[in-house]
């Protein structure tokens, strides 16, 4: 996919360096066509393609975890411990293990992708402008909301029967209960513990 | 100076190279595996080529054809 996208763009320089040359070839009709083609619809599908391919791409694991302060949080998903929950469900893939941070932190509303870029900006700039926070004290703007829980789980029948999720499910679904800081699921990416926990290492 | 003295080659020439330069920032955020490659992409290079388009899109709407001693 990159490699088409890379074509493209290539494709689209060298059209564009013919009218960096000669831009007076463009008085005939066919390099007329041409130049629209060259420096208008070209570079616009790049940007297009450019734009798509960076969305994918900071939908992955390995992006998440590139950045520094967020390493601590990609270790926690081998802790060997099924109460810690985002580590359970990168381990027994409950969630894309490539896609492991983005299927449980994206805000899965409508302007939820420009909402999750933003927040992304902001730890880039706080990264590199700013003083980098540490990262146990990463805290999530608003906190963790059950609705990116309940967003798999809502409908699943082994969930639905749970005595305990049944009794709390109107509290859950109007956050009046959270799922991980009201006393059920309250172990997530214990970072600040992570050196004296049991780790897995998954067969190559 | 009014866009329409400074001629069509001139226009094509800056929107070819912003359109260019662009587009090898594209290349190199495209394979840049960092979170900084993001801003590289949003913030310098799709702006460049956006701009490049403006500037061949003003060509067309704003600069009469060029003179026959203007042209190459």
């Amino acid at each position: 996919m990159i490699g088409v996208l890379i074509c493209q763009i290539v494709l689209s320089i060298v059209l564009a360096s013919v009218f960096l040359i000669r831009p007076s070839l463009t008085q005939a009709a066919s390099w007329k066509i041409l130049a629209f083609i060259g420096l208008c619809v070209l570079p616009a599908l790049c940007i297009v393609g450019g734009m798509n391919t960076h969305v994918q791409r900071s939908e992955q694991t390995q992006f998440c975890i590139s950045c520094h302060v967020m390493t601590p949080y990609g270790q926690s998903l081998y802790v060997d411990d099924p109460s810690h929950i985002p580590a359970q469900h990168f381990q027994n893939h409950r969630v894309p293990a490539d896609m492991a941070c983005y299927s449980c932190h994206a805000d899965y509303t409508i302007y939820g992708p420009l909402n999750d870029k933003l927040q992304g900006l902001k730890r880039i700039y706080l990264q590199y402008l700013s003083t980098p926070r540490d990262p146990a004290a990463i805290r999530i703007a608003g906190g963790f909301k059950n609705a990116q829980c309940l967003h798999c789980h809502l409908g699943a029948r082994r969930f639905e029967e749970n005595p305990v999720h049944a009794a709390l499910m109107d509290a859950l679904k109007s956050e009046q209960s959270s799922c991980l800081t009201s006393g059920c699921h309250d172990t997530a990416h214990d970072i600040e513990n992570f050196g004296h926990l049991k780790t897995w290492r998954p067969a190559q | 100076m009014k866009i329409s003295e400074i001629g069509v080659g001139r226009l094509l020439r800056i929107s070819s190279l912003l359109v260019i330069v662009g587009l090898l920032l594209e290349i190199v955020s495209l394979l840049w595996f960092h979170p900084l490659s993001f801003v590289l992409f949003a913030f310098l290079a799709a702006s460049l080529i956006g701009l490049g388009i403006l500037v061949y899109l003003v060509s067309l709407v704003f600069v009469a054809p060029p003179s026959a001693a203007n042209r190459e």
